[in-house]
């Protein structure tokens, strides 16, 4: 049985000459299979219990509000004119953005090697899913009459005859999410098939072995299988790398396509895509440190992956910085005074307080993390991360509501301000992201358990090489 | 494995292959090698994770998933674009944000995302295809041992089919192995039969979702007297009543409601207020027994404020001199209420323009014409302010007088403004020349009288309802009556205090 021997206690120091190891304790692969398998099989802690007792009315409010408002009519929101992009539209970008770090750290991250990976994607692949979920609600109950969104597919209608317009941003954004949602999907359950087979051979009960079985759809862990499926797994990563930069791109095309100051600019694309990211890797952090916490996943999920992740959201930060500014050089380097009185009254218009509150939680806040207490410490990083999800929230806020506010003509320039059913559907949509995510810790594997085992065996051999010296 | 596997098809327990199982995936690589340099070539190894090198030591050939990948993703290129173009150049062409019908650039979004759309899915669903699966039962399982090869145990497969299988050789091969256990995995004896509840509890399901399509379906091919039922209105039926039918919901059961008593449509109150008007339309109606007075202001007075003010010339203001100075003489005859600027073919009018109140001088058939019979309106004319007069007033009066109508009439209001002198000057024969506010038939004029001018025009003069609001026409009324107290002054209006040296200046003006 192959075991890590790890004598070093704090793995985000990186000593020359020896491999840090990516998980800690004395592992074996059994004990790995029991730290993750355990967590559906022995009841939920309390803590679960209560977070589902918040989360699940807040989920059936979302539903009772989604239903007010097919039956009322969009009027219950704060849309109105000039700002008819209000809050849903916030939302679903914010959720879209969420929906990013999964993709990354299965696709990207798989690419370049980076086996820390494999103690999180699953949780933030899953984490990738539901938020695309809450995302893809938005808009299909912004359309108004929400039971024609499927007007949105080019299909043949006998009622229409007519088709979608494709040369319009919105419905590459549907391609682009919808592509997005469902390959992420197929990814995200094909590399669960294995560990779904796992907690099949561990079932005690009948029925949890039969639906775990079929879940897992037969898997044997045959070499020929694992050969395809490792070869499946490298072009789903290599498909999913250009898709995940695509999609906030489409998205951020929503915006840039259009004439608006403030949003017709072609730093859109690489801007949206660094939130994305950053926002993305927030909320792993939101949710994994209490997860590690509560299930005592602390071996697996170290403190040098949370280092890691720590710094991805420094740099991706940075560079949400470096765009904001970038936008106020183009407005004053533009020379022109429509472009620079957008920008000029989104820092000091009426709406400063967005802005502000944007640029204190996208831009300061992650410069904490350049101190190592703040990547070490659980508590204050997660705390910080909380700081990046509101301003990462209140970033597609400013650029949705500013710009609209203050459009072309000034006599129609107005203020937005939300309803209680635009509160309600925020929250609701919180709602329904954590309880799925509450489903998810009860019932599916939330750690990767054959690919920690992959990392672990290559380390094993790893380690043994530089014992042996360079012998192999 | 499964690509080789033999089906079930021997009813009697019969023998698979060996199973070998290491505690870990070293020994099970050098097991592997041994096989494989043993000849066999149906094996296989079952392993919680992918053990790197057992390729090579079972000798598995690559495989051919990347075609798959590659055709679909072609595939799913080309479906893209001609989808796009088909659907937006083709079927249902039309123009938008001036983009060509084919414009490739628009279309690529689409196209990556079916692209990848496309090659994702089928890479998975081949991959599972090449691997067999879904696949519930497998007779690897048979054995609760192997249970463990998803948690931390490797098992060596070899089997029955082989070219080269001998049981006893390959359990003697396998021991040599240093296994942990090596056993012969033979069929499960259980019955191949599905439990029945689980039949009943699919069929129950798949029947269950049929429902609400049957329903539909139903609904849709059935005859029925009934009207429609309607998930979502979608605004055909709304809850409301139409015009010309009937309610119970008043006495009277008509769905038309009259207006309430007193109701002023919305426009109307400027009909109906002397204070828009400058005349008192009730005392008016019961002066001349026009009844329909009120009608006559309705009709006429919006359209002259749209007919006229876009482009209203900065022609003079104060109209009435020019009626009987000027080309309107013929006209007049025959309106009695028209004091709009019915501009007659002025060719009467031609004059020595200028300054003063020539123009009645200047023109004899207008000093011939009497000013009743030349249209002057019989109204009941307001003779007081109908709004507070005060400096305020006053100063608005002066500064819209100065704006709009001294251009013609002047500073000083005898008809001397730039464009009349420079009329005169021109001496065409069209120009009529602007009224000087201190003829005397204006001063005689009541102050209705004049708001109503600069209300509706007079002559060449426009209507300035829409440059002039009720009560900045009224304030220009008072700045022409303070300039007519101002020029036709006697020492009595001076204020005692005042009256200092003031013959020159009672000497310049005539």
């Amino acid at each position: 049985m192959a075991s890590i021997a790890s004598p070093v206690v704090d793995n985000t120091i990186d000593t020359p000459g020896r491999r840090t190891p990516l998980i800690t304790g004395n592992q074996t692969y059994t004990s790995v299979t029991h730290m993750v398998a355990r967590i559906s099989e022995e009841a939920q802690p309390a803590i679960w219990w209560i977070a589902f007792a918040i989360a699940f009315p807040l989920l059936l409010m979302f539903g009772a509000l989604i239903g007010y408002l097919i039956l009322t009519g969009v009027g219950v929101w704060g849309n109105m004119s000039p700002v008819f992009w209000g809050w849903p539209i916030v939302n679903f970008v914010f959720w879209v953005g969420i929906g990013h770090a999964g993709t990354l750290i299965s696709a990207i991250l798989f690419l370049f090697r980076q086996n820390w990976r494999t103690s999180i994607n699953r949780a933030a692949e899953a984490m990738t899913i539901f938020a695309v979920i809450c995302a893809g609600t938005f808009p299909g109950i912004h359309v108004g009459r929400a039971w024609l969104a499927f007007w949105l597919t080019p299909y043949p209608s006998l009622n229409l005859w007519m088709w979608p317009q494709f040369r319009s941003p919105l419905l590459w954004d549907v391609f682009a999410v919808g592509t997005y949602a469902s390959v992420s999907l197929v990814f995200w359950y094909m590399g669960m098939i294995p560990d779904l087979a796992t907690f099949r051979d561990r079932s005690k009960s009948k029925w949890r072995r039969m639906i775990y079985g079929i879940l897992s759809l037969g898997w044997s862990g045959s070499s020929r299988h694992w050969m395809r499926y490792e070869k499946a797994y490298t072009i789903l990563a290599a498909l999913a790398t250009p898709l995940v930069l695509s999609v906030h791109t489409v998205v951020s095309f929503d915006f840039a396509v259009s004439q608006l100051p403030g949003w017709h600019t072609t730093i859109f694309p690489p801007y949206f895509v660094a939130g994305a990211i950053f926002s993305g890797f927030g909320m792993v952090l939101t949710l994994l440190i209490p997860v590690r916490a509560i299930y005592n996943l602390k071996d697996l999920i170290t403190p040098r992956h949370l280092d890691n992740m720590c710094k991805i959201i420094l740099a991706t930060g940075s560079m949400v910085g470096l765009a904001y500014t970038t936008e106020f050089f183009m407005a004053w380097y533009s020379q022109n005074p429509y472009e620079f009185f957008t920008f000029w009254n989104r820092a000091f218009g009426p709406y400063w307080w967005a802005y502000w509150a944007m640029f204190l939680c996208n831009v300061i806040s992650p410069q904490l993390f350049w101190f190592r207490i703040f990547r070490t410490n659980t508590v204050l990083m997660w705390i910080v991360t909380i700081f990046v999800n509101i301003g990462m929230w209140f970033e597609r806020f400013v650029i949705t509501v500013t710009s609209l506010s203050r459009d072309f003509l000034p006599s129609s320039w107005g203020y937005f301000a939300p309803t209680w059913v635009d509160i309600g559907m925020l929250v609701g949509s919180f709602g329904l992201f954590t309880t799925l995510f509450l489903l998810f810790c009860r019932y599916l594997p939330i750690v990767a358990i054959a690919e920690v085992k992959g990392v672990m065996s290559q380390q094993a051999h790893a380690d043994h090489r530089q014992l042996h010296g360079s012998g192999h | 494995m499964s690509d080789h596997k033999p089906e079930k098809t021997v009813k009697p327990p019969r023998a698979f292959g060996w199973m070998a199982e290491y505690a870990d995936e070293n020994q099970l690589l050098a097991a592997a090698r041994q096989v494989r340099d043993a000849g066999y070539t149906r094996t296989d190894a079952f392993t919680p994770f992918p053990v790197h090198g057992i390729d090579e030591a079972l000798g598995i050939k690559p495989t051919v998933l990347p075609w798959f990948t590659l055709a679909a993703g072609a595939t799913g290129t080309c479906v893209a674009l001609a989808m796009q173009i088909w659907m937006n150049a083709v079927d249902y062409p039309y123009i938008i944000s001036g983009k060509p019908f084919v414009s490739l650039p628009a279309f690529i979004p689409v196209a990556f995302e079916l692209t990848v759309l496309f090659a994702a899915f089928t890479t998975v669903f081949a991959m599972l295809g090449l691997n067999g699966l879904p696949r519930f039962s497998n007779p690897v399982f048979n054995n609760p041992k192997f249970d463990r090869s998803t948690d931390d145990r490797f098992f060596l497969w070899v089997d029955s089919n082989d070219k080269y299988f001998n049981s006893d050789k390959v359990r003697s091969l396998l021991e040599a192995t240093t296994p942990l256990v090596v056993e012969e995995v033979r069929e499960d004896e259980s019955s191949e039969k599905i439990p029945r509840p689980l039949i009943i509890a699919i069929l129950t399901m798949i029947l269950i979702t049929l429902v609400p399509g049957a329903i539909v379906l139903n609904i849709r091919a059935a005859k029925s007297g009934s009207p429609r039922w309607h998930v979502f209105f979608d605004m055909d039926f709304q809850p409301k009543k139409k015009t010309q039918s009937t309610t119970t919901l008043f006495a009277d059961n008509r769905v038309q409601r009259l207006p309430v008593p007193g109701t002023i449509a919305r426009g109307d109150l400027e009909l109906s207020d002397p204070y828009y008007l400058g005349y008192d339309p009730d005392a008016t109606a019961a002066l001349t027994g026009q009844t329909g007075l009120r009608l006559v202001g309705y009709s006429q007075e919006p359209s002259e404020a749209e007919a006229i003010d876009p482009d209203a010339p900065p022609v003079p203001q104060e109209p009435t001199l020019d009626a009987t100075a000027g080309g309107e003489v013929t006209a007049s005859e025959n309106q009695a209420g028209d004091v709009t600027n019915n501009v007659s073919p002025p060719e009467a009018g031609v004059q020595e323009p200028v300054a003063d109140d020539a123009a009645a001088a200047v023109d004899p058939a207008a000093a011939a014409v009497d000013p009743a019979a030349a249209g002057e309106p019989n109204y009941a004319w307001l003779t007081e302010f109908p709004l507070t007069v005060d400096d305020k007033l006053f100063e608005l009066g002066k500064a819209k007088y100065e704006q709009n109508c001294s251009v013609c009439h002047g500073f000083s209001g005898y008809g001397d403004g730039l464009v009349a002198r420079r009329a005169a000057a021109l001496a065409q024969g069209y120009w009529l020349a602007p009224t000087s506010m201190h003829d005397s038939r204006i001063q005689e004029q009541a102050i209705g009288r004049i708001y109503y001018t600069i209300t509706n025009g007079k002559g060449k003069m426009g209507s300035y309802a829409a440059s002039l609001n009720a009560k900045e026409r009224w304030a220009v009324v008072l700045y022409v009556r303070a300039l007519q107290r101002s020029q036709n002054a006697s020492e009595a209006d001076v204020p005692p205090g005042a009256v200092v040296a003031t013959d020159a200046k009672a000497e310049s003006q005539p």
